[in-house]
């Protein structure tokens, strides 16, 4: 591949044959790895109302860790596995945006 | 030759056909912790009911030293069988043999038990367990995929097909399943793709184990190409038994009633918590409302914001649809209009009245929402709802804001019986949105807007947050306790009928996908 600009001309091969193509941006998106269970994430931008994981705690999957105020609603925040809690990283009243990391889990039985 | 050497041969051929790929091969599979081919129909089936089709069918490929070569069943085997009494159509492929590949035999034998689920109205069920293409029977093999694709297509909607991902299923074969109704995959067994880890690698360098690409709890939870998860293949089986007893064996017939049975927990007063802004889980309402308190969940694992399953109200079944609050505080998104909408459209094609539960607080906002499509993914759920034609009964909890509100069911869609909660709040947006534009200059121009705007949020609240608005213009036409709703649900049921309303003359409408 030459270029990354969507409307140049490139070659692609396929089973050792090579076609002058087009190639779409979208295409092109590297894979950005599967989602570290490990990192529990705001799904949407809020405000935290309720700190309930402490460092340290062993939590299983379906704990709730935290409450986040979005969307008109005290969502519950989950482990989705079984460990401990590394560290948490807000506290009650504090905004977080899309995607930030709230709290920290290390897998452990 | 006398008649008993003759009986002799036959119990000969038989009995080396009904070992598949022989022993060492069924030796093979179990090692790889799976059940053999026949295992599978025993636990599948009636005890005795499976009437075998084709045992004796061969392979007539030349290439490739193919002449020589004999495949047990040509690697499938097929029949007609009984779940709790009632009949289906099976096939299974034997991995053993030839790795299941499928050839224009094998393909002959599956189409020729699609055929007889059309001719004789009875559920379709496979099971895939296979390595791919015949290479050796070339663009035969593409032929006999093409004709099974052909035939789950027309028998869409006329009979349910089920397909049991026991194996592997990898390239052209898994359209086959993804054609039909439900999907069912066990930890450990199942794997589907459409190009695999070493294709992947090869061509992009992206690395990712078969689990991870394509396993089932892949499939389960993220894909949504697998509706039922199961740890182990006798548990899928124990679950494809429970789906049936739901099902009509086709559209043509209504699903079969059962007894009544109270719930085992009621649906308790003070389920809606006092707060407002507290989660709750909705399995808990569904299972307070229906019979015995069973729910067969369907997409457990996937776009778990939105709930969908079977479940029965005074002995007949229902499809429930029901905003989860304690997930992703219950909105509509992508998945989640995907995921119900295909099971309305399921619902609809086999007579199942739809029942919806909803507590949702509206689309969820975001530039990979839009980007992904939402506008035409949601308006599948519109679509749906719209062209289902079952009894449509609607139960509005709480949280009924906006295009949400028109999206699950309301009357306006089409529902036949619409029931809110005392807690219920319908309205065209939350209050604070509502508030923060209707009365934007008033809150600019106070002294202390921040009390302002409370103070408007609190009274739009107290004015529009309610059930009496959409019951005072007749859009919801009952408001009930939450212990009420039960016994209204069955009577009303009980009197309904599928809508005779006829739609405008044309081939098909086009449902946005």
């Amino acid at each position: 591949m030459t270029t990354h600009d969507p409307m140049d001309r490139e070659e692609l091969e396929v089973d050792s044959t090579r076609y002058e193509t087009e190639i779409p941006r979208r295409s092109l998106r590297p894979f950005p790895g599967l989602p570290d269970r490990r990192e529990v994430r705001a799904f949407i931008p809020g405000t935290i109302v309720e700190v309930r994981a402490r460092e340290g705690e062993r939590v299983s999957p379906g704990q709730v860790l935290l409450l986040l105020d979005a969307m008109k609603m005290h969502n519950e925040v989950c482990s989705e596995i079984q460990g401990r809690v590394r560290s948490v990283m807000v506290r009650r009243g504090d905004r977080v945006e899309k995607n930030q990391i709230l709290v920290s889990l290390e897998e452990c039985q | 030759m006398s008649v008993i050497s003759r009986i002799n041969e036959f119990l000969a051929r038989a009995s080396r056909l009904l070992l598949g790929g022989g022993k060492e091969a069924l030796e093979s599979q179990k090692k790889k912790g799976k059940l053999t081919v026949r295992e599978r129909l025993d636990l599948l089936l009636d005890q005795g009911s499976f009437i075998e089709t084709d045992l004796f069918v061969e392979h007539s490929a030349q290439d490739f030293g193919m002449s020589a070569k004999k495949l047990a069943g040509d690697g499938v085997v097929t029949g007609i069988g009984r779940v709790d009494r009632r009949p289906v159509a099976v096939f299974a492929q034997d991995f053993s043999v030839a790795g299941g590949s499928l050839g224009r035999a094998h393909a002959g034998k599956i189409t020729k038990m699609m055929d007889c689920a059309r001719d004789m109205l009875i559920p379709l069920i496979g099971i895939n367990d296979s390595g791919g293409a015949r290479i050796q029977e070339g663009v035969d093999s593409l032929c006999g995929y093409g004709e099974i694709f052909y035939r789950n297509t027309q028998l869409s909607g006329v009979v349910p097909q089920l397909s049991v991902i026991l194996g592997p299923c990898a390239g052209g074969a898994v359209y086959s399943p993804a054609l039909t109704d439900f999907v069912f995959v066990v930890d450990r067994v199942s794997n589907m793709f459409i190009t695999g880890p070493q294709v992947i690698k090869a061509v992009l360098g992206e690395e990712i184990s078969p689990e991870d690409l394509g396993g089932a709890m892949t499939h389960a939870s993220i894909t949504g190409n697998a509706h039922f998860y199961a740890r182990s293949e006798a548990e899928a089986f124990e679950q494809v038994r429970s789906l049936l007893s739901y099902l009509p064996p086709s559209s043509q017939e209504l699903p079969p009633e059962a007894p009544p049975r109270p719930p085992k927990k009621p649906v308790s007063p003070d389920i809606i918590p006092d707060d407002r802004r507290r989660a709750y889980c909705v399995k808990e309402v569904i299972r307070g409302l229906v019979d015995g308190s069973d729910f067969l969940e369907v997409h457990e694992h996937y776009a778990r914001n939105i709930v969908t399953g079977f479940a029965r109200l005074g002995g007949r079944s229902v499809g429930v649809i029901a905003n989860q609050p304690r997930v992703l505080a219950g909105v509509l998104d992508v998945d989640a209009s995907d995921k119900a909408a295909r099971f309305i459209r399921f619902c609809d094609a086999f007579n199942i009245p739809l029942l919806t539960l909803v507590d949702t607080p509206g689309y969820l906002p975001g530039v990979n929402q839009e980007h992904m499509g939402v506008i035409r993914h949601g308006a599948k759920l519109l679509y749906a709802y719209s062209e289902a034609t079952v009894p449509k009964i609607t139960v509005i909890m709480r949280k009924a804001y906006g295009g949400a509100y028109i999206a699950m069911c309301s009357r306006h869609l089409g529902a036949g019986f619409v029931v809110a909660w005392p807690s219920a709040e319908i309205a065209v947006m939350g209050s604070e949105g509502a508030a923060n534009i209707i009365f934007r200059k008033e809150i600019e121009e106070s002294p202390d807007p921040e009390a302002t705007r409370r103070e408007k949020i609190r009274e739009y609240e107290e004015k529009f947050a309610n059930p009496y608005v959409a019951a005072g213009k007749g859009y919801v036409d009952a408001i009930l306790l939450p212990q009420q709703t039960r016994e209204v649900l069955v009577s009303v049921l009980a009197v309904s009928r599928n809508s005779t309303h006829s739609m405008p003359l044309r081939r098909h409408g086009n449902f946005p996908v």
